[in-house]
């Protein structure tokens, strides 16, 4: 048991002593089949238009020319990114109605809202992970601020709430990168319309906006989401939750622990109505 | 009277395999099949070949040309006659050829000659407009071949002679049995043919737009209206001719995949010249002219094969090139919308509003610049706390690991 499931535990035996309201081998739904359909659509889409886009940003690369190799690839290339810029519109859509229209949804949203404590979270984890002020404490250096200012020696992880910093930037920068997307996207896929609007060296700046976005989007997922999610030594080789949807009352418990204590506590206001009943 | 007539005819027809008067002596000997001299050269003579050659035909007999046996009597002759002199009667072909690399080598006495008969033939010559002659338009690449592809050897090789038949030329030629399609001599010229390097070649720099424009006029008028045409009739050595651009032997339509100048090859073709900083001085042109054409989506699509994008003939033209400091000129920035309209139908003034060859977005784009500066530091500083972020978390893992052994 690590560090920080020993102090989590420390904190929940007051509430759960008695009565062990969410079980270690509870399964709770994170993401429900709409959310899983709408990542999936995400994921599939995502690809296509990673492997139909890029290419032309690295043109230079010879592995990339071979793939286009055979006659009317490139056109071909050109249709499929259509096709799913337009999945993928839809599918943004599908998930505004969803948090506008359904409870899970905006409660969802609710949760998702940055807050001034992701940044301090941020801060925390880092410092938490890199262990250098620890270091110097037990070096001796600074010993004197680090007794009467401990926050500094940062020993214990965030409490994250149903989304952590982490999450809540990812599923930001989609919905930006999105938007940006879409529009410079649409702009250059009817470069007539969007030359009677706007001079040339607008639509250039459209050309070069879809370019680097696309090239931020792709490594913010292969690096950040694919390592913080599924890449990292816990949930090696992929964390399931995107097929099944489903986190147990411990993963829960160690992951989102502000998330675990709501739903406790919830429950107990339930529980004790019922007895008051 | 009609027995006579029907004797008159009788005799006329029997006398066509006979020989005509003045042959009989000759062909008493010639016209045997094994007739050989010592070394085994045969000396037998077709007669009814000769009879229908265009010699044959205009009654010429055998001593006209071999002179040397004129009033002859004493056969068996000498072995060895004096070379037939066709320039006794083609006096003007005679002359021509004398100029021609041919004669040279011939003046040379190189293992290699050329006479009038390499190309002609011999006692079989026909009138070059006859379909069996040897240098009748459909026959002349096999005859030039039967030494260019063989014994003769020229600093580009074979290979280099053989691609003739790929080309579209040949095509015409062979496919569709065009007589007007070019052949060897209608661009190297027949009996006055010169070296390549000759000034006066017809497939010099020099002549060679003259050479094509014989067939190709409205394109040799292009031509020499375009900015290229203008200094090449200056006399620039620099200036791009046909062959230039559209390969020699080789030439093939533009529509054809392996052609120099097919749409998604052409920019390598213009840019030999546009994108050297030599001539781009001398000239006073703007260089990086493939490197920012392929920086753009007509570039990048053409270079994965799309043929459907813009070349840089679709928005410049081709033989016909003006600067865009031309009115007339198709990227004249009044033009602009028409030109680009060809493609994106409705194009207006806003096509001209911005730079199409772009080399760098700080002096041609401010916004676009900075948007790209603003990305790149973006997109560093992001991916730069990613690393850090995880780097970290790996750190702590690999430490907790220690710890717990």
């Amino acid at each position: 048991m690590s560090s920080e499931e020993k102090s989590l535990n420390n904190n929940m035996s007051v509430l759960s002593k008695e009565k062990p309201i969410i079980r270690d081998d509870e399964i709770i739904m994170r993401m429900n089949l709409a959310e899983r359909i709408q990542h999936f659509v995400l994921i599939i889409t995502f690809l296509v238009l990673i492997v139909t886009g890029l290419p032309l940003i690295f043109s230079e690369i010879k592995f990339l020319k071979w793939i286009f190799s055979p006659q009317k690839s490139f056109y071909i290339r050109g249709i499929l990114h259509r096709i799913a810029a337009v999945a993928l519109i839809l599918n943004m859509i599908w998930h505004t109605l969803y948090t506008v229209f359904t409870s899970r949804g905006r409660n969802n949203f609710k949760e998702m809202i940055p807050k001034f404590k992701d940044i301090k979270d941020a801060f925390k984890i880092f410092w938490h992970h890199a262990g250098f002020t620890r270091f110097l404490y037990r070096r001796g250096i600074f010993k004197k601020f680090f007794e009467t200012h401990p926050y500094w020696l940062f020993k214990e992880p965030p409490k994250y709430g149903r989304y952590n910093f982490i999450e809540k930037f990812e599923y930001w920068a989609v919905g930006w990168g999105s938007v940006v997307m879409i529009i410079s996207g649409f702009f250059m896929w009817k470069v007539e319309l969007s030359l009677s609007i706007f001079p040339l060296w607008v639509h250039d700046i459209f050309i070069i906006v879809h370019g680097y976005e696309a090239i931020l989007a792709f490594l913010a997922i292969i690096i950040w989401h694919m390592y913080n999610v599924h890449l990292n030594p816990e949930s090696f080789p992929m964390s399931k939750i995107w097929l099944n949807g489903k986190i147990t009352g411990k993963e829960l418990r160690i992951l989102h622990p502000l998330e675990y204590e709501k739903i406790l506590e919830n429950r107990m206001k339930a529980d004790q109505s019922n007895q008051r009943e | 009277m009609k027995k006579i007539l029907t004797l008159v005819v009788f005799f006329m027809l029997a006398c066509i395999p006979i020989f005509s008067e003045a042959d009989e002596d000759c062909m008493i000997c010639h016209e045997d099949p094994d007739l050989k001299t010592e070394e085994g050269k045969l000396l037998f003579i077709e007669y009814a070949k000769f009879l229908s050659s265009v010699h044959g035909e205009s009654g010429i007999s055998c001593v006209d040309c071999h002179s040397d046996l004129q009033g002859f009597e004493d056969f068996p002759h000498a072995e060895k006659l004096e070379t037939v002199s066709c320039g006794e009667c083609h006096d003007k072909a005679a002359e021509e050829f004398k100029t021609s690399i041919h004669s040279e080598a011939t003046i040379k006495k190189d293992s290699l000659t050329v006479s009038c008969k390499d190309c002609h033939g011999k006692h079989d010559i026909r009138n070059k407009d006859d379909f069996d002659s040897r240098v009748f338009p459909l026959n002349l690449p096999q005859t030039c071949e039967l030494c260019h592809l063989g014994k003769v050897k020229r600093e580009r090789g074979v290979e280099f002679i053989k691609q003739y038949e790929k080309s579209i030329h040949f095509e015409g030629l062979e496919k569709a049995g065009l007589t007007t399609s070019s052949n060897c001599s209608n661009c190297h010229g027949a009996h006055d043919i010169k070296a390549v390097h000759h000034p006066l070649s017809r497939v010099s720099r020099k002549n060679i737009i003259g050479t094509c424009g014989t067939c190709h006029v409205g394109i040799e008028r292009n031509y020499l209206e375009g900015v290229h045409g203008k200094d090449y009739a200056k006399g620039s050595q620099d200036m791009p001719v046909c062959t230039d651009c559209h390969s020699e032997h080789d030439i093939t339509s533009p529509q054809d995949l392996t052609s120099s100048v097919y749409t998604t090859k052409i920019a390598g073709v213009c840019s030999r010249c546009h994108d050297d900083e030599t001539l781009s001085r001398q000239y006073g042109f703007l260089t990086s002219r493939l490197k920012t054409y392929s920086g753009s989506f007509h570039g990048t699509a053409s270079k994965f094969g799309e043929a459907r994008v813009a070349n840089c003939a679709s928005c410049h033209g081709f033989h016909g090139i003006r600067p865009s400091s031309d009115p007339k000129s198709s990227i004249h920035p009044d033009n602009l919308p028409e030109t680009c309209g060809t493609c994106h139908p409705g194009a207006g003034k806003n096509f001209a509003k911005g730079k199409v060859h772009v080399i760098s977005e700080k002096t041609s784009n401010k916004w676009a610049y900075l948007v790209k500066i603003i990305y790149i530091i973006l997109i560093s500083v992001i991916v730069s706390a990613f690393l850090i972020f995880i780097a970290a978390d790996i750190f702590h893992r690999v430490i907790l690991r220690r710890k717990k052994e």
